[in-house]
């Protein structure tokens, strides 16, 4: 799935290159410049979230806390009314971060753990401002870092996705697994890897997630060279994780690995879409705001569907 | 098939250098990295094959530019074989067989008749062949003939002779049977054990044109046996009023290995009367010296003989111990002369050792005729000679022997007789101002090339206060019929040394005197040399050699048949040889041993001749036959064995070695063929 330009999808968004981007060391000046941006550019969107935003009055039922109870309409009506907010604010957020060796890819600029850091950094300011408590995991075939949720983890969860770095080689089952016995409280997981495995154990990874009922969306990052494999020399290309080595003549092979990629993509689509799990794919050259706007729409899905 | 430079062939092994390549080494190629070869490992890629060969063309294109340039380089040419390169055609084939001496080395000459016989053997029905026999010289012994079994017959019947080994004649000899022959195809087949002492003078020898030279070598073991004398010196000395020659013999080892004891024997006359002992080294040389030997009156025969060996010629050294040969001077004075007189010209003479000279004194009236027959000079000092005198001097001089006039004032000549060659004038008195001194001489003249190079003598620090003018004598040098040379003329150009021949003898006129009278040249160092000198060369004296070498001549005139016998010579070998009266012809010495030459005078025992074989020839050290062939057809192609006859025409030879260019033009082809394979090739792969 090739991204679309981002220019049509959000009129007025305020597009930063990803690889302009990684060139900036403070996550937090990057997060806000980019979430400030794309939020101010949105013009009172109907899919700006209220954490504090009045939905509807109710009667007021035995068991009801008197304290919801709506006194300044008992006043004018006599009855009582119990007040209900539109958004149940403080909802845990926890990106999932591949930090595993493939992830330290990149053919133009940013690689794609600079990507998915950005991304992260992005993602959890957005959600911070929502007074949404946001955590971080980074794991390659094991938890490497673990951010439990707090509102008060903001800078924590900054500082730890500047200090990951992409060393080993990753798996999804593992962590994944480990990972869903710890999230106790439903929340949103944002899991942002490469997904270079099959789709099947990628859904069998995925599936615990979404067990506890959890809302999880999946940020597919690949690189521009991985979906179109522009390569022109024959060369050894190398496994960055196995170190493996194989000799590849591109014009002959790139066809075949392009439907390839393309096949994987689909499938990744089509079984997110069963196990209902939010699936994007994001080319790393490409803006972010895309990302930022894929994952509002499905926030606001969510809480429609609520 | 052949090739020039074989050694090239070694960079063939270069072709296992690209397989190797292959088989061993890693693909070096750019190394990208990639985050994950899921998808690209499972993309159908024959990568499981990339060791093995996919462009088999490309690889046996560049296989073979590579041995192609290799094989072009190493210059392979076609040999021409007697029936199958070579132009069609019968052959005229000339047999050169080596005999000198050294081919009787152990087995060679067996082995030198069996190459001469397979030359033969290989004659075609429409063949004809030469056998020519050299050594020294060349003999052909069969003339083209299509004969094989009388070639076979002469080569059986050949044998090895005593002379040295010299190409030159031979391949004169053979290049002159192929100049005449109408056949188209003409070889030389070489049979010699190629001594390099053979080589003096082939440089210049040719083949014609076309013309094939085959060299067969013959050799023996190199580590036989093999000493030889290869020369001797003679010392004389005098004892006890005899005398006595020591003899030295030179003994040189040919063999590769040491003799520990070699006796080598002197024989006088056939019987051994010394032996002496000697060690050799390998290649290495020494000298026997034996106990003087006695010379009695009459030429001895004496023999230095080595232990027989592998080469049995050079093991025999001979030689002529001849008895002092005197030359007999007669001093004419003048009657009543003072003792004196020829005090410094008798005994000037009488010290000569080489020759020695024995000096009789005579007066005019007291010279006979056996002093004439005996005396080889006649010195007539300042003497007057008298109209009887001069017709016997005159038939003395004309009869071979030598008159010396020295002209002091009191010497004559009756102008009747013309002998001298000029009259003796008027003395010319130079005792007041400055003496007369010599001034222009003849340094080419034998009398005086002893005093030619620098400080040699100094003839001008002679004073002459007087001497006798020389007047050209009306009809005596006409009739004559000899010029005469002025030899040296004084300062004032009037002629101070006069030679003429005359007959078989020779006159000298000295226009002054030989004693104190007239100058001071007896007191002069000087005055011995050129007394000498003078009579040496007036009796045309000629030491003879104590030995010849086989192949040289000797002019047997020298024995003078005075007893009216026929003349002959024996050989070693007991053949007599007659020689001819008129004194035209030689005797060649073709045998080592010694020569009698018979018809002296029967008081006198026959003049002896000793003979040895050349040294040179015992030395077997051997050259390169190819380099003689080359030198001979002017090119570098003929080489091979016996029967293998090389195509050596200029044509022919490149033809046949053309064909490394081919190779090098179709290796090229080649590599333009493999640039679009390669081509080809990267696009696709």
């Amino acid at each position: 799935m090739a991204t679309s330009s981002p220019s049509t999808a959000v009129p007025g968004a305020r597009f930063v290159d990803p690889a302009v981007l990684a060139r900036i060391g403070n996550l937090e000046l990057v997060a806000r410049t980019v979430v400030d941006g794309f939020i101010n550019g949105l013009h009172r969107a109907p899919y700006f979230g209220a954490s504090v935003d009045f939905a509807e009055h109710r009667g007021y039922v035995a068991g009801d806390d008197i304290r919801r109870v709506d006194w300044r309409l008992y006043a004018r009506t006599d009855r009582y009314y119990v007040k209900e907010y539109e958004a149940d604010s403080n909802a845990n957020f926890t990106v999932l971060l591949d930090v595993s060796k493939s992830m330290d890819y990149g053919s133009g600029g940013a690689t794609k753990l600079e990507y998915g850091r950005i991304l992260a950094a992005c993602l959890t300011y957005l959600v911070h401002r929502q007074r949404d408590r946001v955590g971080l995991v980074a794991f390659d075939r094991d938890i490497v870092e673990h951010v439990p949720p707090s509102a008060r983890h903001m800078e924590v969860v900054l500082h730890v996705l500047d200090r990951v770095r992409a060393e080993r080689p990753g798996a999804l089952r593992a962590p994944l697994h480990k990972l869903a016995e710890h999230f106790g409280r439903r929340g949103v997981l944002v899991l942002i890897s490469d997904l270079y495995d099959e789709p099947d154990n990628v859904l069998e990874a995925l599936a615990p997630l979404r067990f506890r009922g959890n809302d999880l969306i999946v940020f597919h990052l690949l690189d521009r060279a991985e979906l179109e494999f522009g390569f022109t020399d024959a060369s050894s290309f190398e496994d960055v994780e196995s170190g493996e080595q194989l000799p590849v003549v591109p014009d002959t092979l790139r066809e075949q690995y392009v439907s390839l990629v393309r096949a994987h993509i689909d499938a990744l689509t089509r079984r997110c879409a069963e196990a209902r799990v939010d699936y994007a794919l994001l080319d790393t050259s490409a803006p972010l705001d895309h990302a930022l706007f894929k994952y509002l729409t499905t926030r606001d899905r969510l809480m429609r569907v609520r | 098939m052949s090739f020039l430079a074989p050694l090239f062939l070694v960079a063939l092994a270069g072709l296992a250098v690209p397989v190797v390549i292959h088989l061993i080494q890693r693909e070096r190629r750019q190394v990208v990295v990639f985050p994950s070869l899921m998808f690209v490992r499972r993309v159908p890629y024959q990568s499981v094959q990339r060791r093995r060969i996919r462009h088999w063309a490309l690889l046996l294109a560049r296989l073979g530019v590579l041995a192609l340039i290799v094989v072009a380089f190493a210059r392979p040419f076609v040999r021409g074989g007697s029936s199958a390169a070579g132009p069609a055609g019968a052959r005229e084939v000339v047999i050169l067989l080596d005999q000198s001496y050294s081919m009787a080395f152990g087995d060679c000459w067996a082995r030198a008749q069996a190459a001469a016989r397979d030359a033969i053997d290989a004659l075609g029905p429409a063949d004809r062949g030469s056998l020519v026999l050299f050594a020294e010289r060349a003999a052909v012994s069969l003339r083209s003939t299509s004969d094989r079994d009388r070639l076979r017959a002469a080569v059986a019947a050949a044998a090895p002779a005593a002379g040295a080994t010299r190409f030159s004649p031979a391949l004169q000899v053979a290049g002159s049977i192929l100049a005449d022959s109408p056949l188209p195809r003409r070889e030389v087949v070489l049979v010699s054990d190629f001594q390099r002492s053979g080589w003096r003078g082939a440089g210049t020898a040719r083949l014609p044109a076309g013309a094939a030279l085959t060299p067969v070598l013959v050799s023996s073991d190199p580590n036989a046996r093999n000493a030889a004398i290869v020369a001797a010196s003679l010392a004389r000395s005098t004892f006890a009023g005899q005398e006595r020659i020591t003899i030295t013999a030179g003994v040189v080892n040919r063999s590769a290995r040491a003799l520990a004891e070699v006796a080598a024997t002197l024989e006088i006359d056939g019987r051994a009367v010394q032996t002496a002992r000697i060690a050799l080294d390998a290649g290495g040389s020494g000298s026997v010296a034996f106990d003087p030997v006695t010379v009695g009156r009459q030429p001895m025969r004496a023999t230095v003989r080595l232990p027989a060996d592998a080469l049995e010629p050079d093991n025999a050294f001979h030689l002529v111990l001849r008895p002092p040969a005197p030359v007999e001077a007669v001093v004419l004075e003048r009657e009543g002369a003072p003792e004196t007189s020829s005090l410094y010209l008798v005994r000037a003479l009488s010290i000569s050792d080489d020759p020695r000279i024995d000096v009789t004194r005579r007066t005019g009236g007291t010279l006979s005729d056996e002093d004439l027959r005996r005396a080889s000079v006649v010195i007539v000092n300042d003497a007057p000679v008298s109209a009887g005198l001069a017709p016997r001097l005159r038939r003395f001089v004309e009869s071979g022997g030598g008159l010396f006039m020295v002209l002091g004032p009191r010497a004559s000549w009756p102008p009747e007789q013309p002998l001298l060659p000029f009259a003796p004038g008027p003395p010319v008195d130079r005792s007041r101002g400055d003496a007369a001194r010599l001034g222009a001489i003849e340094y080419g003249h034998p009398v005086f090339e002893l005093f030619r190079a620098p400080r040699s003598g100094d003839f001008s620090a002679a004073r002459f206060f007087g001497y006798r003018g020389l007047s050209t004598p009306a009809a005596a040098p006409a009739a004559a019929g000899t010029a005469s040379d002025v030899l040296a003329r004084f300062d004032s150009g009037a002629p101070a040394l006069v030679a003429r021949a005359a007959g078989r003898g020779r006159v000298l006129m000295w226009a002054s005197t030989l004693d104190l009278t007239w100058s001071d040249l007896p007191l002069k160092p000087i005055f011995l040399p050129f007394l000498h000198r003078a009579v040496r060369y007036l009796s045309a004296y000629v030491t003879p050699p104590p030995w010849s070498t086989v192949g040289q001549v000797v002019d047997p005139s020298r024995v003078r048949a005075e007893s009216g016998e026929p003349r002959l010579a024996v050989t070693p070998s007991g053949r007599s040889v007659p020689l001819d009266d008129e004194g035209s012809d030689v005797l060649e010495l073709e045998e080592p041993g010694f020569y009698e030459i018979r018809g002296q005078p029967t008081d006198q025992r026959p003049d002896v001749v000793a003979v040895n074989v050349d040294a040179r020839e015992s030395d077997l050290t051997a050259m390169d036959g190819r380099e003689l062939a080359a030198s001979a057809t002017g090119s570098a192609g003929a080489s091979g064995s016996a029967g293998a006859v090389a195509d050596v025409t200029p044509d022919a030879q490149e033809r046949a070695q053309r064909t490394w260019w081919y190779l090098l033009w179709a290796g090229l082809a080649l590599l333009g063929v493999e640039s679009m394979l390669a081509a080809r090739a990267s696009r696709t792969t």
